[in-house]
């Protein structure tokens, strides 16, 4: 089963590389059929993705979300997948070209970690991490994209002349609409998350919440992201300054993922 | 609001010095590690226990403070505009003259409850959904207080407690009137000799009542109440049986755990002290004692001797040797695993987790119940105009009016 995990994956890679080079295309080739092809080469990439992870499951006989590898490779899948609904919701082929080369390089970076399967120490061995971690994966996935229409909103607004970029982007108002909704997201599901963490915190150690760095992070990444949200109310912080905004909460994420890892120990050392 | 945000940001900052500093340090740990300045300066202003000093609490107070004026000074405004909420609007947000069959433009927009009523002589067809949306931010805010007291409240008054001992120990809990008698106590291994699960079997019993004990067991992720209190097993460590012999015959026994000592009867000021067990004992050149496994193939013992306080030496037993101090004879035998139990009350936690899900719901409110009202009015020549309103943010909703009922901006795709 992890052989077969293994060739999925690297099948992933090269699937979601072909997508984003006819995102690309379609960018700059100006050429329907190349955004259709993207498409369908993302959807075809998710779907081996999906299997490459169910594989993992089964080989490992757990739920494949307990270390950095599962981790990466779980978040660059739900960055895929909730740009894909965006992408269908709102018919927004464009933003394929921005957010493929996010999760081919997420999915790129999960490659690069040890993949080996390794037993659980007792306290991983809980059906509240389950949760903790998937709805984690969606609300970085959500981040993630919001970060990725703030970029786009950004290019937009430097963009001056009419050319195909500007009449295949949605108007700066839309943009900015997706932007909050995708943070929207962001945050219903990193409170669920950082709430199911705290249950099951409370059942591993006796208390739900200690201060380790990587709950001190989340939290800086929820109140971050409540500013914006309370900012986004006031007139003049509409449109440049949310992507600004969506772009540095993105950085706090990444940061409370990787970033609390390797430069401050703690509990959470261990994914 | 901008007070609080404000207060948030301070927040963001407060909680990333707290995590980037090591927290509960001494201050030589700190002189050592940055300088004696920077040092001072750290135990002056608390950041070595940031998230629990003065200014932190505070600030939290500060917005907790703030998160109840606001609602309450919401809270009439959003009563009112929840009841008016089953009326048209002075000035909606949108307006345009439909020329098609007006039940369609309800259709299209999926509105549904239509109703007629009459407008200044106008014949007006209304319908609303979602109001309770309009609660989203301030049902938010109540479980962001709720939860803020829940934590101070718990922090002000949880008590919790340790206790370890092998299986057949009955352990009173310091501090309390209870004891806890470990049933039994087993560690799973796998096939790879990973550890699996720990558990343990306890009674608790309430010395201060001569009722019967509550028994239960718990493991990792398993905590059990009993009699008021949440039981965790906590972690485990190596004990083992140490045993004297006065002049060559027996005198004394007892299962002690490894960081733990045994004084001799009737010599109080000798003391065994039991510093380490090695299960599958070696010793490395330049590094010293070491185990190779978890398993019990080779025990070894490290011991000292400390008499009236002074340490007499230090060694290394296996379970054939024995220590010969003066008159009396000691070895260790029959190691085995205890338990470290954590026993812990915090009466609040549920109001936590109350507010917890109530922020939840209100987010979900904020979000993705968005308040929306449309309604037609017929003019003089029997014509008639749709309107709309909803949320600022609620562009969508704008969007979808712009297509369906002015017509505009059909099939955008991008
Ligand atoms: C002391 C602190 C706070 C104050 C004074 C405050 C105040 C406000 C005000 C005045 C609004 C506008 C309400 C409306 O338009 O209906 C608002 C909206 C909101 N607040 Fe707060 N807030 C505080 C803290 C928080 C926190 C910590 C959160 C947690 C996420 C939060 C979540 C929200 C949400 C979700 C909205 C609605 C936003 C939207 O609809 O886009 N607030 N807040």
């Amino acid at each position: 089963m992890l052989r077969i995990e293994n060739t999925l994956f690297t099948i992933v890679l090269i699937t979601y590389f072909l997508s984003m080079a006819f995102y690309f295309l379609y960018v700059v080739g100006k050429k329907k059929i190349y955004s259709r092809l993207g498409l369908g080469l993302q959807i075809l990439g998710l779907v081996l993705h999906t299997a490459a992870i169910i594989c993992r499951g089964i080989g490992a006989g757990r739920l494949p979300l307990t270390n950095q590898y599962e981790f990466a490779s779980a978040f660059a899948w739900g960055l895929c997948l909730i740009s894909l609904i965006f992408i269908l919701i709102y018919r927004f082929y464009t933003l394929g070209a921005f957010a493929s080369p996010v999760f081919l390089v997420m999915t790129g970076y999960a490659a690069l970690l040890d993949n080996q399967v390794r037993e659980l120490m007792p306290a991983l061995r809980s059906g509240w991490l389950g949760i903790h971690v998937s709805t984690a994966i969606i609300s970085y996935g959500a981040f993630g994209l919001a970060f990725v229409l703030g970029i786009v909103f950004l290019l937009r607004d430097k963009l001056k002349a009419r050319g195909f970029l500007d009449r295949h982007l949605p108007d700066k108002e839309k943009l900015d609409m997706l932007g909050y909704r995708s943070v929207a997201l962001g945050v219903l599901f990193l409170t669920i998350t950082i709430i199911t963490g705290a249950i099951w915190a409370e059942q591993a150690w006796g208390r739900y919440w200690s201060w380790d760095p990587k709950e001190t992070w989340s939290l800086i990444t929820w109140i971050i992201y409540a500013i914006y949200l309370h900012l986004r109310i006031r007139r003049g912080y509409h449109g440049k300054a949310a992507a600004i905004f969506a772009i540095i909460g993105f950085g706090c994420v990444l940061f409370t993922y990787v970033g609390v890892n390797t430069l401050i120990p703690g509990l959470h050392s261990y994914g | 609001m901008r007070f609080a945000m404000i207060l948030l940001g301070i927040l963001v900052v407060a909680c990333t010095a707290g995590s980037l500093i090591p927290q509960g340090q001494t201050y030589a740990w700190y002189a050592e590690k940055y300088s004696e300045r920077t040092a001072a300066l750290i135990v002056a202003t608390h950041l070595d226990d940031a998230f629990h000093s003065w200014w932190f609490i505070l600030i939290n107070a500060f917005l907790c403070i703030n998160l109840i004026a606001c609602n309450l000074v919401r809270l009439p405004s959003l009563i009112r505009r929840t009841k008016n909420y089953a009326k048209p609007d002075e000035n909606p947000v949108v307006s345009a003259p439909y020329h098609e069959d007006i039940n369609t433009a309800f259709t299209k927009m999926k509105m549904s409850g239509v109703k007629e009523m009459e407008k200044n002589g106008h014949r007006v067809l209304f319908s609303f959904k979602h109001r309770i949306g309009l609660w989203g931010a301030w049902v938010c805010h109540l479980g962001v207080l709720l939860l803020i007291v829940g934590y101070s409240l718990g922090q002000m008054t949880y008590k919790e407690y340790a206790v370890y001992g092998v299986p057949g120990d009955t352990l009173a809990v310091p501090g309390t009137s209870l004891a806890v008698t470990i049933d039994d106590f087993r560690i799973e291994l796998r096939e790879d000799d990973t550890v699996e699960q720990y558990t343990a079997d306890i009674t608790a019993f309430d010395l201060s009542k001569s009722s019967e004990g509550k028994s239960a067991t718990i493991s990792v992720n398993h905590p059990a109440d009993l009699l008021g209190y949440r039981f965790y097993q906590n972690s485990t460590g190596w004990a083992a049986n140490i045993t004297i012999l006065k002049n060559g015959e027996y005198f004394q026994s007892k299962v002690v755990c490894a960081g733990d000592y045994l004084p001799v009867q009737d010599k109080p000021e000798l003391v065994i002290y039991f510093n380490a067990f090695y299960p599958d004992y070696q010793f490395i050149e330049g590094y010293g004692p070491s185990t190779r496994s978890g398993k019990v193939l080779n025990p070894a013992y490290l011991y000292s001797v400390y008499y009236m306080g002074q340490m007499l030496g230090m060694n290394v037993l296996s379970s054939e040797d024995v220590l010969t101090i003066d008159e009396y004879t000691v070895y260790f035998s029959e190691p085995q695993s205890y338990t470290l139990i954590q026993i812990k009350k915090d009466s609040f936690t549920w109001l936590a987790f109350v507010g917890a899900l109530v922020i939840i719901a209100g987010l979900f409110l904020a979000f993705y119940i968005q308040p929306q009202k449309l309604w037609a009015v017929e003019e003089e020549d029997g014509s008639w105009t749709v309107k709309a309103s909803c949320k600022k943010g609620d562009m969508l909703f704008r969007r979808q009016f712009e297509t369906e009922i002015e017509g505009k901006n059909k099939d955008a795709s991008y």
